[in-house]
């Protein structure tokens, strides 16, 4: 059965189509929504298609960071420098998702909205605490990224609502490194991923905080303090203590829970170590707008992968 | 093989050469680059209908019923059809296969693996075939599966009630009829007498274990069939269109000359389109229906096609006190899954070199081939001897680390010399395993220390050989079509797949002609057009068809000598071709083949033909022993050598450094020998570290391209080396034999045996993926 | 059913598309035979065109989404092309089913990042599958013609 397609060219319509409709689904980028469709996985009676509607695919400074419409796609959140200004590592992890067909294609509010347990940009969205904007008929509320994923392949989407945008605080100073584990061929999905950043709130105090991707059914965040004075190993002991009770990964072709609890804890242990190494020991603070430019590099190499 | 001596002594003096060794672009380079050349569904076709297949849910059941109502009122549904009702007009020629005649295009009464079609839906467009197929409603009684090879070994449940090998191999007959087994062939090798091993000597066994795996060619399987009057033409993606033919002809019991089968320049195949794939079932609708079909399947259908046999093998070697292999004991089970295909051919032909390319005073193999409830397997890119190799190199290895000796050195010593007789009793020729082993060393400095860090990366370094034999006895024909401007026009059926078969067999039929690159035109397989030819696969066409076109081209020389001779008024002897045309040494009178041809004929445009055959003859192994003294016409030589890190937090293996090295007797195009054997080995490297079929319950769980694991440029090894090894072979065309296959085979091993060598652990079970290494290294941590 | 227009290679043509119909399947009716399945489902780049310049696999990209917009399939490539003729100076290509693709990924690359070397053309190219193994004579042919695109444009630079 073929899912009936619209194509508002208002926000307003399309919303009103998602409130009256029976068992409408959002068809924005539309990747994995047309994989699942094809597998014969996913029903919905009719599709949302939002390329039409006009300002969801803004990017934006805000006052705060940015504001990432929600079908800016994911090549974009990699290259724009905007991204690479207010939040290089949301930039980098963008850049290590599948490939860059995918996106070129694939939106920033379908990727999470998708409620993959394993993907990379939910691990840097919960270490910069982003905020989801859903839109519904009724009005718009706003989710942290933190509150976002409640299950697994669920949301805290309602009935009725769409993602409209996701803002990202300006990425406070500190290190931050992205490290994403494959069990198999190298391009395959992570069986482990972990987004790291550390920052100051007072001067001598450190936050080390942890996204972790793949390794439980949902996407999960925790924090750690620490001493600035910590030695790396310090830090590193801190998260994996930290990130032990949340790993609970789901067993597949990829490896079973042991193995992906093995992996879960390098990859917080090389992210963690790499962001503690990387942060000055006079951080303090969040930068102001005249800081950010000279502390972070203009443009994030992709490297191979060892 | 048969001689002919007059082509042997006319080419004396007259070889203008040119082509042959040559770097010659391949054909259609720049097409393929702009995807201009049409595979098989690129073809525009006459109106077809579509036909997709609803497949079984079940591993192993009894067909009670098939509900199609549902199916026919979806909209744009022509018919559907069951096994039942082509079993009824075609009867049991509905069953097929190369070697067992036990595969129904649908299955007929019972279904023997999850994914097996059940009905054919035939709709106006693939949307309405793939929504009718959705709604086939089929009752089942299900009956007890095996999804594993050693309990299908052991007795019941059995896939098939009856064994029933195809007639048209006589050495299969006495498995006629035979009931209450999986296993559906045996090939035993007995060379030696059992001993007590010598005081001094050292044992050493293993149980290992190769997944099944699949082809995963880009270009997807393609067939289209359509009636004329009394004949059936069908265009298929396919390896070996005059097997199709015979096939095709004798399930719909009709002559062979009113089948034509049209092949098409294939976007890879790698064993993967061969033999009976969709052409049974699209001929059958075709032919019953007097209709138009076209089968084109998605990527998660292709995995159900065939498989590459998964294979347990139970192994043991012997040195003695001087190091040299005394004896060897492999016990091989490949698990065919529900239909034979050629199992058994591999069963046998992997079986005979289970033992490795070594001097071994006493061998002994069983090899099997058992039936379990899963997709057939089939023929895959190195005919069953990958997965013999990964024993008998992982056992060699240990066997010279278990006396304290370098791996290479010890394979150096024991290894086959031209004119040794193998365990399996054919001398070997033309097979420098010495060469190969030493380039591949070479290029990694094997004897220089290696940089073995301590840490969290380990480096390693590890060699492995192989040994295969090209299939024996085959059949290759070759007309040439010589214009009258100089250009060539070769008819064969060798079908290019990538592996070049157009651009070497254009350089072959070249070579005696003096024709420039470029001037040589391989018309595309078409049983209407090109001559028989018995597959292209196993790494033959180089060697069988390639000699075929030679002789045709060495024809050729000797009609335009004729006609050069009678035109100079000079014997024959008196003429020579040169690169400008012919020339009479006597009287310095020259023609071009232009000038040639047009004075013969009278006329422009007009065309010279010649014509060959060649065929390679061997004698039956000894049933009792397995042994022969010709079981084939040549051997495969090939080593790897790696040089890698393990990542000990993370189990992943960085492969540094890929030696790989083929003896091709002679290269005829050095450039895509090289791609041949880098790629084969970039393929190997998959197979060594993550690519598998994984099955739950019989059912495939990663069966599409988001799952299953296939190299990307990421996987590549930072430094591949590619090295010929040139051992002319006396009855080569220029001396040349094949290599698509020759670096997979020793490929896993190496990497194993890298690894070994990097952690200190052997692994017996492929594919070496970051978890089993991660186990490992926890295992030994505990013991230590 | 919805009457569009495609922009194929410069050229446009109307064709009315059902709303799940696949860019894949539009271009394929369409002649464009150089646009492959491989895989389905966007895994392997066998079906890869650029649309205004980005690459996208059109075996998930629904047709009706593309009404307008500009689409390059590799046989619509110039005849003369840089990225072509390194492909094939390089040997870049065994069976070829393939290799259209990573063709086209190798032409968005290089738009944009003129400078890329092994590391960005792998970064690139890590969606696209290639089963005969022809991978370093890819990278090659993308380094050289980054090379030739760098000299191409040092040479417009220069001061006549």
């Amino acid at each position: 059965m073929t899912a009936t397609l619209h194509r508002p060219r208002d926000l307003g319509t399309a919303l009103d189509l998602l409130a009256g409709l029976g068992d409408p689904m959002v068809f924005g980028g539309g990747t994995a929504v047309q994989i699942l469709l094809k597998q014969g996985v996913l029903f919905a009676s009719d599709l949302v298609d939002i390329a039409g509607v006009p300002g969801l695919a803004d990017l934006v400074a805000t006052p705060g960071g940015l504001r990432a419409g929600t079908m800016v796609t994911l090549r974009r959140m990699e290259t724009d420098p905007l991204v690479h200004d207010r939040a290089p590592l949301l930039a980098q992890v963008y850049g290590r998702v599948a490939n860059p067909r995918v996106r070129n294609t694939a939106s920033v509010g379908g990727n999470i909205a998708h409620g993959d347990y394993r993907l990379d940009p939910p691990t840097a969205l919960l270490v910069l605490d982003a905020r989801v904007e859903l839109s519904s008929a009724a009005g718009a509320r706003h989710v942290p990224i933190r509150e976002f994923f409640t299950g697994f392949q669920e949301t805290t989407v309602r009935s009725g609502e769409m993602v409209t945008a996701i803002d990202v605080p300006t990425q406070p100073l500190g290190g931050a490194a992205f490290t994403k584990l494959s069990s198999l061929a190298a391009n395959d999905w992570p069986v482990a991923s972990a987004a790291v950043l550390v920052t100051a709130a007072d001067v001598g105090d450190r936050e080390i905080r942890i996204g972790l991707g793949a390794l439980a059914p949902t996407p999960v965040y925790v924090a750690v303090a620490l001493p600035a004075t910590a030695s790396d190993d310090d830090a590193v002991d801190a998260a994996l203590a930290a990130v032990e009770p949340l790993i609970d990964p789901l067993p597949d072709v990829r490896g079973g829970v042991a193995h992906k609890r093995r992996l879960g804890r390098v990859a917080v242990a090389d992210a963690t170590r790499a962001a503690w190494h990387d942060t000055p020991h006079d951080l303090r603070g969040t930068p102001g707008e005249e800081a950010i430019d000279d502390r972070r590099p203009t443009f994030l190499r992709r490297h191979r992968r060892h | 093989m048969t001689v002919d001596p007059r082509s042997s002594v006319a080419t004396a003096g007259t070889e203008p050469g040119g082509a042959v060794g040559e770097r010659w672009t391949r054909v259609d380079a720049r097409a393929k680059v702009r995807g201009e050349l049409h595979h098989a569904a690129d073809e525009a076709l006459r109106p077809c209908l579509d036909v997709v297949v609803a497949r079984s849910t079940r591993p192993h059941a009894l067909i009670e019923s098939v509900d199609a109502a549902a199916a026919k009122a979806v909209d744009g549904v022509v018919d559907v059809v069951t096994g039942a009702d082509l079993h009824a007009l075609l009867g049991d020629a509905i069953f097929t296969g190369p070697a067992f005649a036990d595969q129904p295009c649908l299955a007929v009464g019972k279904v023997r693996y999850v994914g097996e079609p059940v009905a054919a839906v035939i709709a106006r467009g693939q949307a309405a075939a793939r929504a009718g197929a959705e709604e086939v409603a089929v009752g089942y009684r299900e009956l007890d599966p095996v999804h594993d090879v050693d309990a299908a070994v052991l007795g019941a449940p059995f896939v098939h009630d009856v064994l029933r090998p195809s007639i048209v191999f006589g050495d299969l007959a006495h498995l006629r009829d035979k009931r209450d087994t999986n296993v559906n062939y045996e090939y035993t090798l007995r060379h030696g007498e059992p001993a007590e091993p010598p005081p001094g000597s050292v044992t050493v066994s293993h149980e290992f274990w190769c997944p099944p795996t699949h082809h995963v060619p880009i270009e997807l399987p393609f067939t289209a069939a359509w009636r004329i009057g009394d004949r059936l033409e069908i265009l298929s993606a396919t390896q070996t269109p005059s097997y199709v033919r015979q096939s095709v002809a004798d399930l719909l019991g009709i002559p062979l000359g009113s089948v034509r089968v049209r092949s098409a320049p294939l976007g890879g195949s790698f064993g993967a389109k061969m033999y009976d794939r969709l052409e049974p079932l699209a001929a059958a609708l075709a032919w019953t229906r007097n209709t138009a079909v076209r089968l084109a399947v998605t990527r998660e259908e292709a995995f159900l096609l065939t498989t590459r046999h998964g294979c347990a093998v139970t192994g043991s070697m012997t040195a003695d006190a001087d190091g040299n292999i005394v004896a060897a004991d492999s016990d091989v089970r490949y698990d065919t899954g529900a239909y034979a295909d050629v199992g058994p051919r591999i069963t046998a032909k992997s079986g005979m070199v289970a033992s490795g390319p070594y001097r071994i005073a006493q061998a002994h193999v069983r090899s099997r081939c058992v039936y379990t409830n899963k997709p057939s397997a089939g023929p895959f890119r190195g005919f069953g001897v990958p997965q013999v190799t990964w024993s008998h190199e992982s056992l060699v290895d240990e066997l010279a680390r278990a006396r304290g000796e370098d791996p290479a050195a010890f394979r150096r010593r024991n290894l086959l010399r031209e004119g040794d007789v193998s365990v399996v009793g054919t001398p070997m020729h033309s097979a420098d395993f010495v060469g190969c082993l030493d380039a591949v060393t070479d290029a990694l400095d094997w004897d220089s220390p290696l940089h073995r860090p301590t840490g969290r990366y380990r480096r390693g370094r590890g060699v492995a050989v192989g040994i295969k034999a090209v299939l024996t006895p085959t059949i290759s024909n070759a007309v040439l079509q010589l214009n009258q401007d100089a250009s060539a026009t070769l008819m064969i059926s060798t079908v290019d797949m990538g592996q070049g078969s157009d651009t070497i067999m254009a350089q072959i039929a070249a070579e005696p002609l003096g024709l420039p690159e470029g001037s040589v035109r391989v018309v595309t397989a078409d049983t209407d057009v090109t001559p028989y030819d018995t597959i292209t696969a196993g790494s033959r066409s180089t060697y069988h068809t390639g000699n075929a076109v030679r002789r045709a081209a060495e024809a050729m020389r000797d009609k335009l000598v004729d006609i050069a001779a009678a035109r100079f008024g000079v014997p024959a002897t008196d003429v020579k071709l040169t690169g400008d045309g012919l020339v009479s040494t006597q009287t310095q009178e020259s023609a071009s083949i232009p000038e040639l041809l047009h004075g013969h004929f009278g006329a422009r445009g007009t065309t010279l033909t010649s014509e060959a055959e060649f065929r390679t003859t061997w004698q039956p192994y000894d049933k009792e022993t397995g042994r022969s003294p010709q079981v084939t016409e040549h051997w495969f030589a090939g080593a790897a050598a790696a040089q890698l890190t393990v990542d000990t937090m993370t189990g992943r293996v960085h492969v540094e450094h890929l030696a790989i090295a083929g003896d091709v007797g002679r290269a005829i195009n050095p450039a895509m020998v090289e791609q041949q054997l880098t790629g084969a080995a970039i393929m190997g490297v998959g197979h060594a570290l993550f690519d598998q079929i994984v099955f739950d319950e019989g059912q495939i769980v990663n069966g599409t391209l988001l799952d299953y694991q296939l190299p990307s440029i990421h996987d590549v090894p930072d430094k591949v080396t590619p090295i010929i090894v040139e051992n002319p072979h006396r009855t080569g065309p220029f001396g040349a034999k094949g290599v698509g296959e020759t670096t997979i085979i020793p490929l896993a091993p190496a990497i194993a045996n890298a690894v070994r060598d990097a952690i200190g652990i052997r692994l017996t079970r492929l594919p070496l993926t970051s978890e089993r290494i991660l186990d490992a290294l926890a295992a030994q941590e505990e013991q230590s | 059913m919805t009457p569009i227009d495609l922009v194929v290679n410069g050229e446009r043509r109307s064709v009315t598309v059902g709303d799940d119909d696949l860019l894949l399947d539009v271009l394929r009716g369409l002649g464009h035979t150089s646009v492959r399945e491989g895989c389905g489902v966007g895994a392997c780049g066998a079906c890869t065109v650029l649309a205004d310049g980005h690459s996208v696999s059109s075996c998930l990209a629904r047709a009706v989404r593309y009404d307008g917009v500009a689409l390059t399939t590799a046989d619509g490539l110039p005849a003369a092309d840089d990225v072509v003729e390194e492909f094939v100076a390089a040997r870049a290509m065994q069976c070829g089913y393939c290799i259209p693709g990573f063709v086209l990924m190798g032409h968005e690359l290089l738009a944009e990042n003129p400078d890329a070397g092994a590391a960005e053309i792998d970064a690139h190219l890590e969606g696209n599958i290639c089963r005969c193994g022809t991978y370093l004579e890819i990278r090659t042919a993308l380094e050289n013609a980054a090379r030739r695109r760098r000299e191409a444009t040092r040479t417009e630079k220069e001061p006549a």
